[in-house]
């Protein structure tokens, strides 16, 4: 489970250490890319769990996602539409659906565990 | 324990650049607040506040260095009007003490040669013409002034400052021309005078006359006193 965290660090350092100026009008729509990159790394994470899991789904999922979020929150913004807000609901309901759907795995695994190792116990008496 | 699983190297990718845009939003968003647009209206106040103090401060200190430059411009105009007075003064005085070469109105007053002249009636001439408030006399176009000397050789007769005055001789005056031909014309004057020697000068009427300098005088032991 510390290859996630591990990157996700690794990335935030280098991310500190090399300042990448971006003009302060394209902030809104990195945010959105951002949230779309949130979407599919947890996406990819559940995927793990649910043993649904391709390099490829995720990979193409990771750079699609973040660049049509951003188009399309900047289109909308060019028609007066707010696809950004579509896009941030989409988002943000499937992050957090992804990110309970890990919370349980998790809970389940920690428990299967704990109940194996009180059975390997009991075995051993 | 060591073997990669199959879904480890994408998501650590994943993750990677997840972090390296979640940092690169993170800074320009932090930028974005940054801007004055984005800032509360408490702070622009506050800050609009502190702009304007230091303004005013440097408004106050930009008026003093002001007035700071008029008093140096005045004082340097003073100064120069002070200058230029002191040179008027000085040059006047150059005039009178015959330092500069001058000119003006006044007489001429020619002798001719071979007439049994004598110094002394050089002077008398001379001091008739300082009388009649001659401003500056000059024989020969030899500048008299205070230190002159008229005197006589056995040789060369008629000196002045120690040379020898050629004949004819022609005294030039600076001065009212009316006052000097009258006080020359005097009845029992200087000229009347010479004419019982048979010594009879020409005396012109000059609109414009022109003086030489005289010599520097040598001020050794001379010091005003305060």
């Amino acid at each position: 489970m510390w290859v996630p965290i591990l990157g996700l660090i690794i990335g935030l350092l280098i991310g500190s250490v090399i300042a990448i100026p971006i003009p302060a009008s394209l902030a809104k729509y990195l945010s959105i890319a951002v949230l779309a990159a949130l979407d599919s790394a947890f996406g990819g994470i559940r995927a793990i769990f649910d043993d649904t899991f391709d390099a490829t789904i995720l990979l193409s999922g990771f750079f699609t996602n973040t660049l049509i979020a951003a188009l399309l929150a900047y289109l909308g913004d060019q028609l007066g539409v707010d696809i950004y807000m579509a896009a941030v609901f989409a988002f943000g309901v499937r992050l957090f659906q992804n990110l309970a759907i890990i919370r349980r795995y998790g809970i389940l695994k920690w428990k299967n565990r704990r109940e194996n190792a009180k059975i390997k116990r009991d075995q051993g008496e | 324990m060591s073997k990669i699983k199959k879904w480890q190297v994408p998501v650590f990718v994943t993750f990677l650049l997840l972090g390296l845009l979640i940092t690169v939003q993170f800074h320009t968003q932090q930028n974005y607040l940054r801007d004055l647009p984005q800032q509360s209206t408490d702070d622009l106040v506050l800050q609009f506040r502190q702009n304007n103090e230091k303004n005013e401060e440097l408004e106050m200190a930009l008026a003093e260095l002001e007035s700071q430059q008029n008093l140096f411009t005045t004082n340097i105009s003073e100064d120069e009007a002070l200058i230029k007075q002191m040179n008027q003064e000085v040059s006047a005085h150059q005039v009178a003490i015959g330092l500069i070469p001058v000119e003006g109105p006044g007489v001429t007053i020619t002798i001719p040669a071979n007439q049994p002249i004598m110094y002394y009636d050089l002077i008398d001439i001379i001091n008739e013409l300082w009388n009649c408030q001659a401003e500056a006399i000059a024989v020969n176009d030899h500048r008299i002034n205070n230190s002159s000397k008229i005197y006589w050789t056995e040789y060369t007769a008629l000196t002045i400052d120690g040379k020898a005055v050629s004949f004819p001789c022609t005294i030039k005056a600076i001065g009212d021309p009316d006052k000097l031909l009258s006080g020359l014309n005097l009845a029992g004057g200087i000229l009347s005078n010479l004419s019982t020697y048979g010594i009879n000068p020409t005396i012109n009427e000059e609109e414009i006359l022109s003086l030489p300098a005289a010599d520097e005088p040598t001020v050794k032991h001379l010091r005003p006193i305060k």
